[in-house]
């Protein structure tokens, strides 16, 4: 007997569900081999610095050939050369630890911007010799934040800043060609947010999904298209938990037993899902996982229902992962909603492209956003380009497919919050096309 | 310089060093006709370094520091290699090795022999 078919109608033609080959690439993410030995970010740092210097080294002849390389402090006024190093943002918006010695206890709250920048931000540029102060119009400190590693032409002032004249980001990553694949459409579904156990989460609306992906809803066409659907990757926030609950305070053991609720509500969920298709779950910020990126996998424990099945796999926060053979690579969205605090664009895809370009997922960590303190290496490198990137817990749908130098070409998909918009995002592996699955259960007048 | 009997009991404080037990160092390089100062540290007192705080019998100037510490030191203050706190000095070579960087052999042949200080030279100071 087949493990997961559907009987359709009476002439007992059950629909396979179609499989795809997946091959999981978070060995990087998982911190189980590290050991923190009291050592402090410059290391990471460092670590970021040397990567991408060399690869930015290997460009510079395609770019400027016959200019000169140097360093911060073997700058000369008026001469012009090439440095590299990492970006450092000087914000006098961003929030400080010192300002709340240095300023006398008053009465006015503390007002929660949710946008750092300001006209008056500039940029420094850092390598292990020195820092120096950047200007010119050519570098716009809004795009730019901390932590990003790029090369800049140009010469240094009589005011000893460096006035930039043409910059060059990494680009692109080279990307392995994805292997045409004829005819049929396999279908990967995204859904991020579910915030199973919060106040404003809809049970009905997830179980709507649910039966729709496992095809228990819908006529043959519905449930041929459900047959289609090989992997489901849930993007982080899955659960809720009530904030009164956390604020510290010790818990009487009523409110103890309504901690596992939401957990568990979702395991059961969870396990409707995993029964019929492969499923990935992603920590996000509001998960029982660790705090810093990269957060490891949630544990099984908190499964007992859904870790029985083989489909269900937890992975870490980033996620990497191929089926068949289409690579992609995506978070949680703390990446991006860091960099929409500290920089601005025109949109969350203009943020993705820019990590991309930058050829690093994170580059805001661990300046603003919390990361585990590598000294060997960066994990959040970008090495090669994924087919499709994608970030959760977004505010919106939002997708494009943007094309790199090289002829890379990428899916970017922004997974709304399906607790705000009851829409997961569907994607066809034949063709990288993207459309939503959006659930109601307003009856309309 | 010192005498005999007051050396005993004093016990050099030293972090996990490779080359294992404390007591048994050569001789501080540096002979001194200092007088031992008898009084210990105390609020008024003159003394630089009192009795208390002064091991070998002389004022703690210089600790152990041979030519091959020198080399490791040197190392370790190199900026090429990266930042050299919060990591052991062979960690740091590894991971010089894997970035490429070619660090001198000779550190490696030092740290893989053994009888140096596995830590780098800020470690526990800062």
């Amino acid at each position: 007997m087949a493990a997961a078919h559907m009987e359709v109608n009476s002439e007992n033609d059950a629909i396979q569900r179609k499989q795809s080959l997946y091959k999981s690439l978070d060995e990087r993410f998982g911190i189980q081999k590290e050991m923190y030995r009291g050592q402090q970010y410059s290391q990471i740092y460092f670590a970021r610095l040397h990567l991408m210097r060399t690869l930015l080294y290997s460009l510079l002849p395609n770019w400027k050939p016959h200019v000169p390389v140097c360093t911060v402090l073997g700058l000369e006024e008026g001469k012009e050369c090439i440095i590299v190093g990492t970006i450092y943002k000087h914000m006098k918006l961003k929030p400080c630890i010192l300002d709340e010695y240095s300023k006398e206890r008053s009465a006015t709250p503390l007002v929660k911007i949710h946008n750092f920048t300001s006209s008056d931000d500039y940029l420094v540029l850092e390598d292990e010799s020195g820092r120096v102060k950047l200007c010119g119009t050519v570098l716009l400190p809004s795009v730019y934040v901390t932590g990003s590693v790029i090369a800049l032409l140009g010469k240094e002032t009589g005011a000893s800043d460096f006035m930039v004249d043409d910059i060059l980001e990494a680009g692109f990553p080279h990307q392995i060609e994805r292997p045409l694949v004829s005819g049929e459409d396999k279908y990967v579904v995204f859904v991020s947010g579910l915030s199973v156990g919060g106040s404003s989460s809809n049970p009905l609306q997830f179980q709507l999904f649910i039966d729709h992906i496992t095809g228990h809803l819908g006529d043959e066409k519905e449930q041929s298209f459900a047959a289609q659907i090989v992997q489901v990757v849930v993007a982080g926030n899955s659960v809720e938990y009530p904030s009164a609950l956390l604020n510290g305070q010790n818990l009487s053991s009523k409110d103890q037993s309504r901690l596992s609720e939401p957990i568990k509500e979702l395991d059961i969920l969870l396990t409707q899902i995993a029964a019929g298709i492969p499923l990935d779950i992603m920590p996000g910020p509001n998960d029982p996982a660790n705090f810093c990126l990269p957060q490891q996998a949630l544990h099984r424990c908190l499964f007992p229902g859904s870790s029985s099945f083989n489909t269900f796999r937890s992975c870490t926060n980033p996620h990497s992962f191929e089926l068949d053979n289409v690579s992609f690579l995506g978070t949680s969205g703390q990446n991006i909603d860091d960099l929409e605090k500290y920089s601005d664009a025109n949109d969350k895809l203009e943020f993705m492209e820019r990590t991309l370009r930058w050829r690093h997922l994170a580059p805001t960590a661990p300046n603003t956003l919390g990361c585990y303190p590598f000294t060997d290496r960066d994990p959040f490198f970008i090495e090669t380009c994924p087919h499709v990137y994608f970030v959760g817990n977004q505010d919106k749908y939002l997708s494009r497919l943007i094309k790199g130098s090289e002829g890379q070409g990428v899916r970017f998909i922004c997974i709304p919050r399906f607790v705000d918009t009851g829409a997961a995002v569907v994607l066809n592996l034949r063709n990288l096309e993207c459309h939503t699955l959006s659930f109601g259960t307003e009856l309309s007048p | 310089m010192a005498s005999a009997s007051d050396m005993k009991g004093f016990f050099r404080q030293k972090k996990k060093a490779a080359g294992g037990g404390a007591i048994g160092k050569s001789k501080p390089k540096k002979s001194t006709s200092f007088k031992k100062p008898k009084q210990s540290a105390s609020y008024g007192t003159d003394q630089v370094q009192p009795t208390a705080i002064i091991s070998h019998g002389s004022l703690d100037l210089q600790d152990d520091y041979d030519s091959n510490e020198e080399v490791l030191r040197q190392f370790d203050m190199s900026m090429a290699y990266g930042p050299c706190l919060g990591m052991s000095r062979l960690d740091r070579l590894e991971r010089a090795k894997a970035l490429g960087l070619n660090p001198p052999k000779e550190v490696e042949r030092l740290l893989k022999a053994g009888k140096v200080n596995a830590e780098c030279l800020w470690d526990g100071r800062i």
